[in-house]
């Protein structure tokens, strides 16, 4: 081509010279021309040579360019850059070089591509198995929960999405489904605290029950469960079933039983209690306030408009109340018994005086005789009883302000005036008012049987403890306590006036009280009368013993309240107050021991059966500071004693203490032989004293 | 999908004695634990860890054991030795000797001092200090109305609880009188005796499922606290079951107590308010020994038959650590009953 373009240019050129020689052109002319042209060709050439270099170095950017791309995937990739040492053992062209490293380039943006896709995938999988995890254990949860609390766990976890349920296959762990599954567990989890909480009340409910009421192990054993929660925090419930809504019911049901017997036994309290203040009232001629309130309470109580605690501390202080009140009369009370007991012997003398039989030696004449005798002396203090009474009354009465009554009957107006003959006609009184009365209101003796077996319906046909004080049979035979008690039972529509009643015949009586002696004959009488209806007489008695004054009861606070029946709760008065049902009972148990009886300062409940050996030895007689407050929380009291002195003690053998107190028979002869423990038992260590050391070796 | 339930009896211990558990203690510096047992050994716990640290045989079952410091402990021992054992070289050595079994051991961090009972009726004291051998060692021998059965240090008092029911209280600045000479409150056997940590009293049980509350104030109003109350009982068909009351042991910061007894239950009461606070699930066997670790986070239970009924078959002996919860220990002040009705 050169040679083909130096032909041509030169071709050219001789054209040219042709041209000019044909015009006459002159060199000068011809050498400028020459050199313009010389000077146009330079120009096109370095044109050119410039384009090419551009177009290089283009080229070696772009290689450049790549290069660096290749370097930057690689060094992101974490991968050596092979190319750099490929291209700088190539000699190839700049537009090779360039072609060898565009596909290279092309490789890696794709393994680039590829490895992000890679990392996302990663991504994914990890916060797939990280929610399945999460999802997993929110069943966990959820299905704990279902079990502790009796729910369907498929069920519950099917509503929030059908997978759930499923024991295999993929789980749904879409944010919705983890966002319901922490809703439903937030849900269970308020159910099972309030479920918690409602059985752990329950569960308070049922120890302060089974103490109050002393339920045998066996009957607690269904319920240990329950109870040994009661301090369970909610993660530690996991029992299934235990808080389910069947379980509560049950537990439930198990405390209303409990109250119930509970209620029950107050009732029975109640009515002990009731009987216990009338036999005080009646023990003491006092003649209760009002008789139908009592009545009526008790009423209430069966019908369970009232709550029994409350009747019940309502007699406890009506029982205090008469309690110091009796104390207050015990003085002048004892006069007048000694009194009536002297104007009964006086009548039986004056009757023994006139039987002309009395010298003749007949079986038993001479206790007659010293009967007699007795009773002569005794008549002979008369006068002088009456006007101790008198004064004594008097001075009792100035000080209370009221009246001085016995069995209802008022002393005062009796004892103004010609006392003696008041007093003396005080019994015949009785008598005659008992007796009309008695014919009055109660009439055929068919009408008393009647009576007798509706009192005995009622209050029982338990023997009064009168028939157990024979040192007072006298008295009941003088003065005729009973017919006029029976006045009182009997004849209804009387009892609210029975001074009223009284007046009349005392009226009548009076003037009559001159002649004594026939008075007392009449009496002597009368009193026989009185013995044939023994039996209508005890009937009777329990009936109108009873005072039971609300008002009253509340105001008073007596030091002498029986103790155990003080401690009310803050929180329930019922529950305080029954804490010694049990007591109660036991006292029940423990009536044929008359010290029991009244012993009230036994100030625990004893959670456990007490036999009366060891309720001997833990009576504390200082009633102990602390009164059992009703456990409001699971603390159950103590089963105290005061520590007894032991010299003061009697070794008491131990009928309670089966095998495993160690041999029995040494405890009671400590004397005779050696007391070993057990664990010298265990060693066969002997005393040297008796026997030589032996220890075996174990 | 179901979680284990919590142990209703505590932790046991891997590794117990294989015989009769005579006493456990815990250690005034860490949770360690030294039980001696019938089965000749003296074992040392870490009752936290679960781990064994350190087992002694002696030649006879060992009756008593007490720790000196964390790294040493002492024990009594059926042979009649009163040994010292070193618990990290493992070694132990003979303190010195009772003319009869010793039956109790305790020491006194304030004298520095061990203090035996045995069943040689004497009271012996020793300093440990002194090198090995009965003579540079003993510092003396008190002579006690009868067979020692149980001890118990508080301050500067020592507690010695005897056969035939007496209980002499020591000084133990001078030991060679009792302070007080006294007679059990209770009338049967005395079988644990444990101060108040509070140093005013001490609380005495018997066979005869009681406890004692004593005062050693001799005041008529010091006097007048004293109690006795009833507890490890039970009925059954109209009997009343009396099981001894072999354990008793004070919670360090409040002052309450718990007590074992041979019908396996665990109780804790509240002498102040005289309420029963707690009442663990029943253990296996009878409860043969008790104690609280120093911070009364922990109550060991030694279940473990204590022959109140001669050799007969029984639950294996076993060791409980329980967690003590604070509602089962704190003490619940009366609830004052409210006057309005």
């Amino acid at each position: 081509m050169p040679s083909q373009m130096e032909t041509t240019c030169g071709s050219l050129l001789n054209e040219l010279q042709i041209i000019w020689d044909e015009v006459g052109e002159s060199d000068a002319e011809r050498d400028r021309m020459l050199l313009e042209l010389e000077q146009e060709c330079m120009e096109v050439y370095r044109r050119k040579v410039d384009q090419a270099n551009k177009c290089r170095a283009q080229l070696r950017q772009a290689i450049a360019d790549a290069e660096a791309e290749l370097a930057a995937i690689c060094s992101a990739m974490g991968e050596r850059p092979v190319h750099i040492r490929q291209s700088d053992q190539s000699t190839g062209s700049l537009k090779a070089e360039l072609r060898a490293i565009l596909p290279e380039i092309e490789e890696m943006r794709k393994r680039k591509k590829l490895e992000e896709l890679h990392r996302e995938l990663q991504a994914l999988q990890k916060e797939k198995s990280e929610r399945l995890k999460q999802v997993l254990e929110h069943l966990n949860y959820l299905y704990s929960c279902c079990s502790v609390l009796g729910l369907d766990f498929k069920q519950t976890v099917c509503g929030i999405h059908p997978s759930l349920g499923e024991s295999e296959g993929s789980k749904s762990i879409s944010n919705d489904t983890i966002e319901q599954l922490g809703t439903a567990i937030q849900k269970l989890r308020e159910v099972k605290v309030q479920r918690m909480q409602q059985l752990q009340d329950l569960a308070t409910s049922l120890l302060e029950l089974w103490n109050l009421m002393d339920t045998p192990i066996e009957e607690q054993q269904t319920f240990q469960k329950v109870t040994c929660n009661i301090a369970s925090s909610e993660e530690e419930i996991t029992e299934p079933g235990m808080l389910s809504a069947d379980f509560i019911d049950y537990v439930k049901a198990e405390v209303s039983r409990l109250e119930e017997l509970k209620a029950s036994k107050m009732k029975e309290l109640v009515l002990k209690k009731k009987t216990e203040l009338e036999d005080i009232c009646r023990k003491t001629h006092l003649i209760p306030e009002s008789d139908s309130a009592i009545d009526l309470a008790v009423d209430a109580v069966e019908s369970g408009a009232v709550d029994a605690s409350f009747v019940l501390e309502q007699i406890e202080l009506q029982i205090s109340r008469v309690k110091e009140e009796a104390l207050g009369r015990k003085e002048i009370l004892e006069k007048v018994e000694k009194w009536m007991t002297a104007c009964q012997e006086e009548s039986w003398l004056e009757e023994y005086n006139r039987d002309d039989n009395r010298y003749n030696a007949g079986r038993g004449a001479h206790l007659t005789l010293k009967r007699a005798e007795k009773a002569r002396a005794l008549v002979n203090k008369l006068p002088a009883m009456v006007d101790t009474l008198t004064s004594k009354t008097t001075a009792w009465e100035k000080e209370k302000g009221v009246d001085f009554t016995y069995d209802g009957v008022s002393v005062t107006p009796l004892t103004r005036g010609n006392a003696f003959d008041a007093f003396l006609c005080l019994p015949i009184l009785k008598f005659t008012s008992g007796f009309c009365l008695l014919c009055a209101y109660v009439g055929p003796e068919e009408t008393q049987e009647q009576l007798l077996t509706e009192q005995e319906a009622l209050y029982g046909s338990k023997p009064s403890p009168m028939k157990n004080q024979s040192a007072k049979k006298g008295r009941r035979l003088s003065c005729g306590g009973g017919p006029s008690n029976r006045r009182l039972s009997l004849g209804g529509p009387m009892l609210q006036t029975p001074k009223a009643d009284m007046m009349p015949p005392l009226a009548k009586a009076t003037p009559n009280t001159r002649n004594a002696k026939k008075l007392n004959v009449h009496n002597v009488k009368l009193t026989k009368a009185a013995l044939g209806r023994r039996g209508l007489d005890l009937a009777g008695l329990p009936i109108n013993q009873h005072s039971f004054n609300l008002q009253n009861a509340r105001e008073i606070e007596s030091p002498i309240i029986r103790k155990p029946f003080s401690p009310i709760s803050s929180t329930d008065s019922s529950k305080s107050s029954a804490t010694n049902i049990l007591e109660a009972l036991n006292r029940k148990h423990n009536e044929m021991l008359p010290k029991t009886i009244t012993s009230d300062s036994t100030p625990f409940s004893t959670p456990s059966k007490t036999v009366p050996i060891a309720d001997v030895e833990n009576r504390t007689p200082q009633a102990m500071a602390i009164i059992p407050s009703t456990p409001s929380t699971i603390s159950i009291p103590m089963q105290m004693a005061i520590t007894p002195a032991p010299a003061q003690m009697p070794i008491t053998p131990a009928p309670i203490q089966k095998a495993l107190i160690p041999a029995p028979t040494a405890l009671k002869s400590v004397d005779e032989e050696i007391e070993y423990s057990f664990e010298e038992k265990r060693a066969g260590f002997v005393l040297p004293r008796s026997h030589p050391i032996n220890v075996m070796q174990i | 999908m179901t979680v284990a339930p919590p142990s209703s009896t505590g932790r046991e211990l891997s590794d117990p004695p294989t015989d009769g558990v005579s006493n456990i203690r815990f250690s005034n510096h860490s949770d360690h634990l030294l039980v001696s047992s019938w089965d000749k050994s003296v074992r040392l716990y870490d009752a936290s860890a679960d781990v064994l640290r350190g087992k002694f045989m002696h030649g006879g079952a060992v009756l008593d054991c007490c720790f000196h410091d964390d790294s040493s402990g002492f024990t009594a021992s059926l042979d009649h030795t009163v040994r010292r054992l070193v618990f990290n070289y493992n070694k132990e050595d003979i303190l010195g000797r009772h003319d009869a079994p010793v039956r109790c051991i305790e020491y006194s961090y304030i004298t520095g001092q061990v203090i035996t009972g045995s069943w040689d009726k004497t009271l012996k004291c020793w300093d440990p200090r002194g090198a090995s051998g009965q003579e540079r060692s003993l510092i003396g021998t008190y002579t006690q109305p009868e067979r020692v059965y149980s001890m118990s240090l508080v301050g500067n008092r020592l507690v010695v609880a005897t056969a035939g029911r007496h209980v002499n209280v020591y000084d133990l600045r001078n030991l060679s009188q009792p302070e007080q000479r006294r007679e059990s409150s209770l009338k049967y056997q005395t079988r644990c005796v444990r101060c108040y940590p509070n140093g005013t009293g001490y609380a005495l049980s018997s066979v005869e499922g009681r406890v004692a509350m004593e005062f050693f104030d001799l005041s008529e109003a010091g006097q007048s606290k004293k109690y006795a109350f009833k507890c490890h009982r039970k009925t059954e068909a109209g009997k009343d079951i009396v099981y001894p009351v072999n354990a008793i042991a004070f919670h360090p910061i409040y002052g309450t107590f718990a007590t074992g007894g041979c019908d396996g239950y665990v109780n804790v009461w509240d002498g102040d308010n005289k309420k029963r606070l707690y009442q663990y699930p029943k253990y296996p066997t009878s409860i043969a020994a008790l104690s609280f670790s120093r911070d009364g986070r922990l109550l060991a239970i030694a279940s473990s038959y204590t022959y109140e009924d001669g050799d007969k078959p029984h639950a294996l002996d076993a060791i409980f650590v329980r967690s003590v919860n604070e509602v089962e220990v704190k003490p619940k002040p009366k609830v004052l009953p409210n006057p309005a009705v």
